[in-house]
């Protein structure tokens, strides 16, 4: 029989698939209510979305769950991020990045489900709630920053090379928009990327008595915390706007998603989703 | 003989300014009327003149029509017609509909896709109805030139983009900062073409504009006329970092802000962007600073390079207007061959056999089976009530058209009130005529 948990599966990936494919071609044949339909279906993903991770939390606490149910939250929390950022700033060229990156991550969380296997003990409650929470969320605002960053490039480079503009770039907003986006990411995303680390650090000392156990990942992180930190710095004290911002931005996602792909997948890992 | 709709007129592409000049009919106190009286021969006129075009519209019958316009235009203006002939074209039937079209969606203008002839040809309008020169065909003809000219200007791109120097600058300023509001501009000169780029910039929402000219007074004329503030010229790069726009033309022989200037000043300003618009001849700003980070400078060539592209845009645009002008033109030659007598008889006959059917189609079915003679006897009473309830409007139809001039206007009623044309009748639709009701 098929399980109300894999119908709620279902539908979200066809929402988040055909959300995809309707801002792709909405995006390329600059056709308007393309976009429109492309929206709906991201917002209505969403909100299914929610429905299942809500329901997939019945009957399990945090120490039974799957593996694939983090990335499913990532997968959630981009979207979260992307209405956010579209509430706020009425930008719906980012509905070119939010509906294929939630797919993407949500297609990889089925391939982490299968592994079936317990959390470690030490995998507890709140503090790992916290940890996990506030690093999807700067994953999320991180990977906004790094669409922004790369159209931000694009257009700046055709403005400052006086080329015209053809096509869908004439629908892209003006480059203080992108700036913006970039500012929203790094001035939230930052704290919460701190908060993250930290709680990791704090939780790791009971879970394995110390804690820093120099595992891959941690030193990716930490590496990650150390750019970030520079950009937070360089753009709240001393004003960097524009291009600067937005190369560092790409690198740091990029690194990012380093941590989250290779490290996770390749190398021995005791944060991996996927354990042995 | 059949009435027609004849187009007579001259434009920037047939005659020079001195014939546009001598043969303009804005300043007439002679209008419509003066010009073609309305009579068995002309039952419709609008005339449209601008600097770049004068056009007239007459509904008539026969090509005595054209002789009577050119004799009136050319004694309206004290001319002899013999001037005015090789610089007219003149146009019948769908050729002239199809230009009335193109002039008023700016298909036909000398900067493709201006907004302001569509304003001229609604202004026309309104005049000739005052001076009551327009009937059915006319007021048909214009509504539909005006909802073309919309849908050009909404399904095509053809009045999309910049194609002045000074307007294109400001397109290029909102590419980079976007909402205009919480920017300031500072004019370095005051030149013609950076005054113009000024009021753009005000228009777009400007918060302030900062004037600084080497004669402070005449600086100060100019920041009045924005409401702005003027600078002394001495004090310029001390000022600069308060400006996110800048616009420059003075006279200067050679370069008055270069690089290192502005490296300075955009620490000063922590680094916010800056463009520079440098329209000045020779220039003013050393182009090194365009390679500054977060500096954008644009010279007076690079932005004549904007504009040829916009326009180049415009023209390729241009031709997908035409299809939808041709598609229209095909539309109204129909509406208008409709508003003859027989076609409207057979149209209204048609629409009331065709609503009697599929009543009896539908009866039918509800009835279940029934026996010949029933269906025979309901179909002739359905059909003989189509009959008598046509007699009468297609009689007062066939009298009307008998008289002169009433015949278009009650056929075009009729079509109307039956629908003939199956229109979609927006809700909107003639605002203007119901409040007139409501005010009577």
């Amino acid at each position: 029989m098929i399980s109300p948990e894999f119908l709620l599966s279902a539908l979200v990936l066809f929402l988040y698939a055909a959300g995809t494919a309707a801002i792709v071609v909405g995006t390329v044949a600059r056709n308007a209510s393309m976009k429109r339909v492309a929206n709906w279906l991201a917002i209505t993903g969403f909100v299914v979305h929610a429905i299942s991770l809500v329901a997939g939390l019945q009957g399990h606490t945090w120490e039974t769950i799957s593996k694939g149910y983090f990335l499913q939250m990532l997968s959630w929390s981009m979207l979260l991020i992307y209405l956010f950022v579209w509430w706020k700033f009425k930008l719906d060229f980012l509905s070119a990045l939010a509906s294929p990156f939630a797919l993407l991550i949500y297609l990889s969380s089925f391939k982490v489900a299968e592994v079936q296997s317990k959390l470690p003990e030490s995998l507890s409650g709140l503090f790992f709630g916290l940890h996990i929470g506030t690093l999807f969320l700067s994953f999320g605002l991180m990977a906004m920053a790094f669409g922004a960053g790369v159209l931000f490039l694009h257009m700046e480079r055709k403005i400052k090379t006086k080329e015209p503009l053809t096509g869908f770039r004439k629908d892209l907003p003006a480059l203080s928009t992108f700036d913006r986006v970039n500012r929203l990411c790094v001035v939230w995303g930052f704290p919460l990327f701190t908060l993250g680390i930290v709680s990791g650090f704090v939780w790791a000392h009971p879970a394995w008595g110390k804690v820093i156990t120099w595992d891959p990942k941690e030193i990716v992180s930490l590496a990650v915390w150390v750019m970030y930190a520079l950009l937070f710095h360089q753009r709240v004290a001393l004003g960097w706007q524009g291009r600067k911002p937005a190369v560092m931005v790409i690198w740091i996602f990029a690194v990012s998603v380093f941590s989250l792909i290779v490290v996770n997948v390749f190398m021995p890992t005791h944060h991996s989703f996927i354990q042995q | 003989m059949e009435r027609d709709i004849y187009l007579i007129g001259l434009n920037h592409r047939t005659a020079g300014v001195e014939v546009r000049e001598r043969f303009a009919l804005t300043d007439c106190n002679v209008l419509e009327q003066g010009v073609v009286p309305i009579d068995d021969v002309v039952s419709e006129v609008l005339i449209l003149s601008t600097c770049n075009r004068v056009e007239i519209l007459a509904v008539g019958r026969g090509p005595e029509v054209v002789s009577r316009v050119l004799r009136g235009w050319s004694s309206a203006r004290g001319q002899c017609e013999h001037d005015l002939a090789p610089y007219v074209y003149t146009h019948k039937g769908p050729e002239a509909i199809r230009h009335l079209f193109r002039v008023a969606s700016s298909l036909d203008s000398m900067v493709v896709g201006e907004p302001q002839i569509l304003g001229q040809l609604k202004d026309a309008y309104r005049k000739a109805i005052e001076r009551n020169c327009t009937r059915v065909i006319l007021n048909r003809l214009l509504h539909k030139a005006f909802s073309v000219a919309k849908r050009v200007r909404t399904e095509t791109g053809v009045a999309s983009s910049a194609v002045s120097i000074s307007y294109a600058a400001v397109e290029l300023a909102k590419r980079i900062f976007g909402e205009m509001n919480q920017y300031k501009a500072m004019l370095i000169g005051a030149g013609e073409m950076a005054e113009l780029a000024a009021t753009h910039l005000l228009h777009a929402g400007i918060s302030k504009i900062y004037v600084a000219n080497r004669t402070f007074e005449r600086g100060r004329e100019l920041a009045r006329q924005f409401n702005g503030e003027a600078i002394h010229f001495e004090d310029l790069f001390e000022r600069l970092a308060d400006a996110d726009i800048i616009i420059s033309s003075t006279g200067a022989h050679e370069a008055i802000i270069r690089a290192r200037d502005i490296k300075d000043v955009l620490r000063r300003r922590k680094h916010r962007p800056m463009f520079f618009i440098d329209i000045a001849v020779p220039r003013d700003i050393d182009p090194d600073v365009n390679n500054l980070d977060n500096v954008y400078l644009y010279d007076i060539d690079d932005l004549k390079e904007v504009v040829e592209e916009n326009l180049a845009q415009r023209r390729e645009e241009a031709s997908k207007a035409l299809t939808i002008v041709e598609e229209e033109t095909g539309k109204f030659g129909q509406w208008l061959r409709s508003l003859e007598l027989q076609p409207t008889i057979v149209d209204l006959i048609r629409r009331s056999e065709r609503i009697a059917q599929d009543e009896l189609a539908r009866t039918l079915k509800r009835l279940g089976p029934v026996d010949d003679e029933t269906r025979d006897a309901l179909e002739a009473m359905l059909s003989s009530m189509v009959r008598k309830l046509n007699h009468e409007p297609i009689t007062f139809l066939k009298r009307r058209h008998s008289e002169e001039d009433a015949g278009p206007r009650y056929i075009d009623i009729a079509r109307r009130m039956f629908n003939l044309d199956d229109d979609n009748v927006p809700p909107d639709a003639h605002c203007d005529r119901r409040r007139h009701d409501e005010d009577n």
